[in-house]
């Protein structure tokens, strides 16, 4: 769920960046050095407005431990932070596989499994050094301008089908989120996805390639180009296509074939207050909390039961509603941990061919 | 010329400190971990070199650089121009114009170019409602819409370089080429362009070099093939964490870069390049 316009916002402003590190800097220190203050990053925009208003501000009254909000995540941060002997954060909101990075690069600090309740969190976002915060897609989606309910591509190779679905496209530029579908497209079995035949993917991916006309970088591109019909097909996060159909946006989402993934609580190594960050994941991963935001956002809690206080309509809308979850891939942020770096690099020739 | 007293050596010590703390300290800590990251190898530089991506990102980079650097040129040039010999009130209105849009953020004029730009953005819609074009051309995602980005970006920086040497030419001097006996272009080839190639170098030299570290405006405008650079490094240092290839990235664009300066410099001569011949 990257928001990297905001990363540019930060790049280009100057003065801007230089105001925000000030008070940022200043600021949880100062305060910490009052009381217990617990500096949580998280991504921003309306996802992070969804975690203060169902998470951050009750945790803060039912504790008295003082939340200050840091955004965007960005990992190059994390890491300079940790080597630098200079932690400001001490809770972060990561993508997945920056759980399996971050733990390899000896960025994170082990999470207390004593002091957190598991009880009904799905095991496979548990993870020595870090435990979801909530899972999210990456689906397909569509302009219901062009393609009326019912009648949109409702698989990966009817996406790839330029002849029956003709319109343009945008693709994520990154082989996440990409490399799956190209081989649901090539006719791979959902349960078959992993490992990834790299060499099938990419070759599928040259078929798709042509009829792509934007690359997206930044989450909320997506959405605006379905929005704005500057495209008609996308792959995009649930979360943005359920945030412009809520303003008006003739857009839908296929959850067939989605690939499910899910973000992560991490404490950056030599935090300062691993306690309050400890207290923090053990209090939000529990079902009540969970049940909150999901109600304000329509991603999945990470705890199943989570679900008893969830309205049924409510529940059909989230990526890890039993419909959805299904009939989805989901990641595995281990394979992708080993590839990556080499995968983005065979990415970027590819792209460039 | 007289020995410079040790005052006005000692004016230059802040610009000095300056330098060295915010500018060679960084690029030599790049250097350092571009060699030393993880553990001292040139196995970063092998990797550019090794693979094709990093050379074709380095030739995109020029090739934009280059377009960019020029279009501003010929757009830049004669309105510089008209800057110089315009009228008190006229000119001061220009340059306001001129200077206005840099007090507005990249990232917010580069989204006005995708809502003007687009498929249903407002040059296309006008130019199929008024009949010129059947199906909307395709002026974003690819080359044409970093140019134009880029273009506006940069433009101010190659106006306000060529504006201050002008306006320190005598237009007398033009009426005096054709008193005695040249045409309007002669005069202008022989006599104006000259007196002003000075603030046109650096004009262009401000704009290739910013031009070569451009990362928003090819990112959100460009196509596949319009990969940059900088969106290389921030890809290493941000997303992939490998500090040692974005530094050996960075140190790579910064020697290149300098090259190209040295070689300008020591071709144009450096008198001409940086002091106002007028």
């Amino acid at each position: 769920m990257s928001s990297m316009t905001r990363r540019y916002v930060l790049k280009m402003g100057v003065l801007t960046a230089a105001a925000s590190a000030a008070t940022r800097a200043g600021g949880p220190w100062i305060a910490r050095a009052q009381s217990k203050q617990l500096v949580v990053c998280s991504w921003g925009g309306a996802y992070q407005e969804a975690q203060r208003k169902t998470m951050f501000q009750p945790f803060e009254k039912e504790t008295g431990i003082k939340i200050v909000e840091a955004s965007p995540t960005d990992y190059g941060k994390l890491k300079a932070m940790v080597q630098s002997g200079n932690v400001e954060w001490d809770l972060v909101d990561v993508g997945d596989l920056n759980v399996v990075a971050g733990a390899k690069d000896n960025l994170l600090e082990p999470l207390d499994y004593q002091a957190i309740d598991t009880k009904g969190v799905f095991p496979q976002v548990i993870h020595k050094y870090g435990i979801g915060t909530i899972y999210y897609s990456t689906v397909l989606a569509y302009s219901t301008k062009k393609y009326a309910k019912g009648d949109h591509p409702k698989t990966w190779a009817q996406f790839w089908d330029v002849g029956k679905f003709p319109g343009p496209r945008t693709m994520r530029n990154n082989p996440l989120d990409n490399l799956e579908f190209a081989l649901l497209a090539d006719d791979v079995p959902i349960d078959k996805v992993y490992p990834l035949d790299v060499e099938r993917a990419f070759r599928s991916m040259d078929r798709i390639k042509p009829h792509v006309n934007v690359w997206w970088t930044t989450g909320a591109q997506p959405a605006q180009l379905l929005a704005d019909g500057e495209v008609e097909l996308a792959t995009s996060w649930n979360g943005r296509i359920y945030a412009i159909q809520k303003q008006g946006a003739r857009a839908g989402l296929e959850w067939n074939q989605g690939k499910l993934q899910w973000d992560s609580w991490v404490i950056p190594r030599g935090s300062k207050n691993k306690d309050g960050a400890m207290k923090f994941i053990a209090w939000s991963t529990q079902p009540k909390p969970q049940a909150a935001i999901v109600n304000e956002i329509p991603y999945g809690p990470v705890n199943q039961r989570a679900f008893e206080f969830i309205g049924a309509q409510a529940a059909r809308d989230m990526p890890t509603a039993p419909d959805n979850a299904k009939r989805q891939v989901m990641v595995d942020p281990v394979w992708w941990g080993e590839h990556r770096n080499v995968l983005v690099e065979r990415w970027n020739a590819w792209l460039l061919k | 010329m007289r020995p410079p007293r040790w005052t006005s050596e000692l004016l230059l010590v802040p610009a000095l400190v300056w330098l060295g703390i915010f500018f060679v300290y960084p690029i030599g800590r790049l250097f350092y971990a571009s060699l030393f990251t993880p553990a001292f190898s040139l196995g970063n530089y092998a990797k550019l070199a090794g693979s094709p991506v990093y050379l074709k990102v380095f030739v995109n980079t020029f090739e934009i650089s280059v377009t960019v650097t020029l279009v501003t040129l010929v757009l830049g040039y004669p309105l510089a121009f008209l800057l110089a010999t315009a009228g008190r009130r006229a000119s001061g209105l220009m340059l306001v114009a001129i200077i206005l849009p840099l007090w507005t953020s990249v990232l917010v004029r580069t989204y006005a170019w995708m809502v003007l730009l687009g498929r249903r953005g407002l040059v296309n819609e006008g130019l199929q409602g008024l009949g010129l074009t059947d199906s909307p051309l395709p002026l974003l995602y690819n080359r044409l819409g970093v140019t134009i980005g880029m273009v506006h970006v940069l433009l101010p920086f190659m106006v306000l370089p060529i504006y201050s040497v002008m306006k320190g030419i005598d237009v007398e001097l033009l009426k005096a080429a054709q008193n005695l006996g040249a045409n309007r272009r002669q005069a202008f080839l022989r006599v104006y362009l000259p007196l002003s190639l000075s603030g046109l170098a650096t004009g262009c030299l401000v704009v290739f070099v910013t031009a070569l570290g451009f990362f928003v405006t090819p990112a959100l405008l460009g196509g596949r093939g319009d990969m940059m650079i900088a969106m290389l490094i921030d890809v290493q240092v941000s997303q992939l964490l490998d500090w040692g290839l974005g530094s050996a990235l960075a140190v790579v664009l910064f020697a290149v870069t300098a090259a190209i300066l040295l070689a300008v410099q020591r071709l144009s001569g450096a008198e001409r390049m940086w002091v106002r011949v007028p």
